[in-house]
């Protein structure tokens, strides 16, 4: 019964943000264009959260997403600003965050320190390096491609309901994550390194190889964030990303608290996703002040934390 | 539970209260910033004396959640949106509020085709005042020290003049162009830059001026000089905005010498009108509204 309290807490806490809201905000809130603008205002966060749910899932930490998702930015628009093809800015961001991530996983798998560490170096490194490659100015204008800008603004009409190309993207990464991990050895393996590195080592799981694999996905999913903010914003700027990593970490966080033995789930970090943004949404058009909403926000996270884990605390 | 019901009501009554009145959301990534604050604190007045209802959002510095709570906005359908960012960065918010159509406003924000108006301080002139100052202060020759912030265009430009200035007098040699970071407020790791530079250039008289893009680095960099024991070489510090700590700096007469204050209070004012002006159906002709800058220095910096 506590477990099951445990594990529905959260989601019944989301039901009743969700119903307070559609109380309160009768005509704007449960419309279709308030959804798909909340789904779209998300789809960055959403895709940090997923890929960060990788390496979560085995007890590490990347705390240098957000200046990675700045890095890629910064690069793309560098080469866009080069003349060279949108694919090319694309692909070279991208590339920007397997390396990246790959240099994670080296210094935490291969180096031993750390992953609290290893990415808070990292963190300060990818930051200097997007300064550095755009001498701290915000790359805008005519530098940045309608195309590339334009893709923020695109989407795929049904009917009077246009979803958001953004959205879409978002879903796929979080489709793909959830097939990775709950659908694959790989992810199968990640968990049981969650479980116990040590015993995994010792059941013939390569954990080095493994846990380079996961930094370096959770690389290019932050890169990938990157690029949609980069093309929402239709700019790029050394700190635009920074924001994400702490959200990001939030909701998985969330997430945690509703499944079973508390180890993070790809759908579970994305109820926590919502959670965030139903909030910001919410009590914007409620006209709450902004502070009194981070604190809010804050205590919530704390509170579905809390409970979950009193009532495991109980349990045991 | 107690506190979600609190919570409840006071959302409940916070939310109750505005039914008739023009309802206005102000939405900035930079409410930290004492410029910013003083502005909106400015449109805030202004706004209450006209009976609007005025939501301001700050968005920590996400640029992207500027565009989000614009969305918002224009979901919960307000009357006007001013914002304080780069207008370049949130155009995608433009437009959605441009279809939507709601005015939006720039307060200290950049043009763009897309706002009514932006209300600012004319940056290019600032800096002149300030540059000029130094230089004529070091009698056109001696080593100075910048510090800059070109991420962030308002301030860019400030640089761009003092270089051209600097640049047009032979015997004055730029040393540095610091930009220093920004994270912790911008005093403390300007003044770290500043005592690096110090120790680098130990000869009494081998700095004459640090030029700084707005206080806080200016700020930094006193208190480097001063604790260097340097205070006396009489290298003369400026800055821009005259926030209240710059002004007492200012007041005492050491080598922190001039500022100049942009009034964000009237810049909050003349928003306030532009906004009620297009509500009214007015049309709006200039792009860009300045509103008059006064340098501060030793002689009024207490007033």
């Amino acid at each position: 019964m506590i477990q099951k309290l445990r594990q529905s807490g959260t989601l019944l806490g989301f039901v009743l943000i969700l119903l307070f809201f559609a109380l309160k905000l009768p005509d704007t809130f449960l419309t279709a264009r308030n959804l798909i603008n909340i789904s779209q205002q998300l789809s960055m966060l959403a895709v940090v959260a997923a890929t960060m749910t990788i390496v979560m899932v085995m007890n590490d930490f990347d705390l240098s997403v957000g200046s990675m998702a700045s890095l890629s930015g910064i690069v793309a628009a560098m080469i866009f600003t080069a003349g060279y093809p949108v694919w090319v800015g694309l692909s070279a961001g991208l590339l920007v965050g397997v390396l990246g991530g790959l240099f994670n996983g080296f210094l935490v798998s291969v180096v031993g320190i750390l992953p609290f560490v290893a990415t808070l170096g990292t963190l300060t490194v990818f930051s200097g390096m997007a300064f550095l490659l755009s001498d701290g100015k915000t790359i805008f204008g005519r530098d940045i491609p309608t195309s590339f800008s334009g893709f923020a603004r695109s989407g795929i009409e049904i009917g009077d309901i246009k979803i958001p190309m953004l959205t879409i993207t978002a879903g796929l990464v979080i489709f793909i994550c959830w097939c990775i991990l709950e659908h694959t050895n790989f992810g199968r393996r990640l968990y049981a390194i969650g479980g116990n590195k040590e015993a995994s080592h010792l059941a013939g799981i390569k954990v080095v190889r493994l846990r380079l694999i996961a930094f370096s996905l959770t690389g290019l999913g932050a890169a990938g964030a990157g690029l949609m903010y980069a093309a929402r914003v239709a700019s790029a700027n050394p700190t635009q990303g920074s924001g994400l990593m702490l959200d990001a970490i939030a909701a998985v966080f969330l997430g945690m608290t509703m499944s079973r033995r508390g180890e993070p789930k790809v759908i579970y970090t994305l109820v926590g996703v919502l959670i965030l943004g139903v909030l910001d949404n919410g009590m914007t058009q409620l006209r709450v002040d902004s502070y009194v909403r981070e604190i809010l926000v804050g205590l919530i996270v704390l509170a579905a934390v809390s409970v979950s884990s009193l009532s495991k605390r109980r349990q045991s | 539970m107690k506190t979600l019901l609190k919570t409840a009501v006071s959302l409940f009554a916070f939310t109750a209260s505005s039914a008739l009145a023009e309802n206005v959301a102000v939405i900035t990534p930079y409410l930290a910033q004492p410029g910013t604050q003083m502005a909106i604190e400015g449109f805030e007045a202004s706004a209450s004396e006209k009976g609007w209802e005025v939501n301001v959002i700050d968005t920590a510095g996400d640029v992207a959640a500027v565009i989000s709570r614009i969305e918002d906005s224009i979901t919960q359908n307000v009357d006007a949106i001013v914002i304080a960012v780069d207008p370049a960065q949130v155009n995608v918010g433009l437009q959605s509020a441009k279809d939507a159509g709601i005015p939006v406003v720039g307060l200290d924000a950049g043009t763009d085709p897309l706002l009514v108006a932006n209300v600012t301080s004319n940056g290019y002139a600032m800096a002149a005042e300030t540059s000029v100052y130094i230089a004529n202060r070091i009698e056109g020759a001696g080593k100075v020290v910048m510090f800059v912030f070109d991420a962030f265009p308002p301030v860019q430009i400030r640089g761009v003049v003092a270089d051209a200035i600097f640049g047009n007098f032979p015997d004055i040699e730029v040393l540095d162009r610091v930009t220093p970071d920004v994270s912790d407020g911008g005093i403390a790791d300007s003044r770290a830059k500043m005592e690096a530079i110090l120790a680098a250039n130990p000869e009494p008289g081998s700095i004459a001026a640090v030029w700084a893009a707005w206080d806080q680095p200016a700020l930094g960099a006193l208190q480097a000089i001063e604790g260097a024991g340097r205070a006396g070489e009489g290298i003369v510090i400026t800055g821009i905005d005259a926030n209240p700590q710059a002004r007492d700096a200012i007041a005492l007469a050491g080598n922190f010498e001039a500022s100049i204050a942009q009034n964000f209070g009237a810049m909050g004012a003349a928003a306030a009108d532009v906004v009620a002006g297009v509500m009214s159906g007015t049309e709006q002709r200039a792009r860009v509204i300045y509103v008059p800058t006064k340098m501060v220095t030793a002689n009024n910096a207490g007033q």
